[in-house]
């Protein structure tokens, strides 16, 4: 079963089109990566995925269910960093993710395990800090924290590794990874061509609000193959519209 | 209670008791109305105040003491309340939205509008704990003045406190409107605006002669802000229709929590 899914999704702001048709799928067990310029439509696309945004048309499912509908069993099993995460800058870092286990629905018994995901993104030393005072890799390693302490099935993030140091972007490669091999289905988007590609097993190439490609991971010249292919999409689209 | 509801209590608990804007009200809540309220009534009874100034607190220059601390007290506190529990739900349903922390609670297992129900509940609950302290402070402090002037703190004095009690609830409900205001406008301060703009309207709604039947002018009046006539125009109806405010509100923040988007 496909456990994300976005199908011809379409939406726009006023005039402006964020999603044309967008389509893309995750397997559990598989982390995909979504790459594509800004203004793209990737968080656009990953608002629809957490039922943030409901699209003008096409269909969202994040494990079978609508995501701005999702039952409570199915929640347990989501997670996601879109844009800011489920911090709260006046808990400590413990604090916000005994507070993010609870809203996952974590039972009491499981609170102390879940402390784990302190140690697993090395935030450690922060245990007890409040939230504002942490750096911005801190802050985004907390985020992805709260949003992992449940040990997802289903997980979005938003350019996880965007503000993190070379340890921290290894600490989340490993993370993704590793939640991958329990059989979760990772979708993350990046700028990052280099990173996508050594944790992805696919990588999509999102422009002009839909998908224009796929990129393979282990091949080379990766930025090459991807602006070659956001050219090819352009010209066919200036093509179209000269036509 | 639900399993959901009782997370989001938990939470939101937590979330309120180390915030910012609950650790500066309460203080000023707690300590500066008993205070403001015993003093003012000192003051205008030391014939230190000349002028406009002791015209406007000739009210308080005469009656039983006791009596006279709780009316002002119920006539500060109520709108005091009003001001704090706006605030504080202009902070707490708004600066999420305005940060976007909002959209990290769509798809969890604890549902929107639990979450939206537990925080009016939790800030609604802490004002009415402010209430209760504020007048209990207030009424300590004025048995320890009145037995001090040689006065007996009599029934009519406890029969201001129970008045400015339930004015001080009626005045946190009245607060509840404000979260949807935050929630439809996505912004904190637009919301403090929108709370300075409803004082300014009661105001002028007093001024017309329907403060009685106005829910946001009916807790000062009851109390004796515009005299005793116009406390005693105020009758059961226009508390109750007063009272109900606060769930109606409740009711339709939770609505727009739940289905919220574009977030």
């Amino acid at each position: 079963m496909t456990a994300l899914l976005l199908d011809a999704v379409g939406h726009a702001f006023r005039r402006r089109t964020a999603l044309a048709g967008l389509s893309l799928e995750v397997s559990p067990g598989e982390v995909v990566a979504m790459v594509g310029l800004n203004g793209a439509g990737k968080t656009t696309a990953l608002r629809v995925l957490t039922g943030r945004l409901r699209p003008a048309s096409g269909t969202a499912r994040v494990l079978g269910e609508d995501p701005t509908s999702m039952a409570m069993r199915t929640a347990r099993r989501f997670g996601h960093v879109v844009g800011t995460p489920l911090v709260s800058p006046d808990l400590t870092v413990a604090e916000n993710v005994r507070v993010a286990a609870l809203l996952h629905g974590l039972p009491d018994r499981e609170l102390p395990a879940a402390g784990a995901v302190i140690d697993a993104l090395d935030l450690g030393p922060w245990t007890g800090a409040p939230a504002r005072t942490l750096s911005l890799g801190n802050a985004q390693r907390l985020g992805i924290a709260c949003a992992v302490v449940h040990r997802p099935v289903a997980l979005v993030l938003d350019e996880p590794t965007s503000a993190l140091d070379p340890r921290g972007v290894v600490l989340v490669r490993e993370l993704v990874r590793s939640l991958a091999d329990d059989g979760a289905a990772v979708l993350v988007s990046s700028h990052h061509l280099d990173e996508v590609a050594r944790v992805a097993d696919r990588v999509v190439v999102v422009h002009a609000g839909r998908v224009v490609g796929e990129l393979e991971p282990g091949g080379s010249d990766l930025e090459r193959r991807f602006f070659g292919m956001v050219l090819d999409a352009d010209t066919a689209d200036a093509a179209g519209t000269a036509a | 209670m639900s399993g959901s509801l009782a997370t989001a209590l938990r939470v939101e608990a937590l979330l309120w008791r180390r915030s910012t804007v609950r650790r500066i009200s309460t203080p000023l809540l707690v300590a500066l109305v008993p205070v403001a309220s015993v003093g003012m009534t000192a003051l205008a009874r030391s014939g230190a105040v000349a002028g406009p100034g002791a015209a406007k607190l000739a009210d308080y220059a005469v009656g039983p003491l006791g009596a006279t601390h709780l009316a002002v007290c119920g006539q500060v506190l109520s709108v005091a309340l009003l001001m704090a529990g706006g605030f504080a739900l202009a902070a707490a349903f708004g600066q999420p939205l305005a940060d976007g922390r909002a959209g990290a609670l769509f798809g969890l297992a604890t549902p929107r509008g639990a979450l939206a129900l537990a925080r009016c509940v939790v800030v609604v609950g802490w004002a009415a704990a402010c209430a209760v302290a504020a007048v209990g402070l207030t009424v300590g402090l004025s048995a320890a003045a009145t037995a001090a002037a040689g006065e007996a703190f009599g029934p009519e004095a406890w029969e201001g406190a129970g008045r400015t009690l339930v004015a001080g609830l009626l005045a946190a409900g009245l607060a509840v409107p404000f979260a949807a205001v935050a929630t439809a406008t996505r912004s904190p301060l637009a919301t403090v605006g929108a709370l300075i703009g409803v004082v300014a309207l009661t105001q002028l709604v007093v001024v017309v002669g329907a403060g009685a039947w106005f829910p946001y002018a009916v807790p000062s009046l009851w109390t004796g802000t515009g005299g005793p006539d116009a406390a005693a125009a105020v009758n059961p109806a226009a508390l109750w229709l007063t009272a109900a405010v606060a769930p109606v509100a409740t009711t339709a923040v939770v609505h727009q929590w739940r289905r919220l988007t574009d977030v």
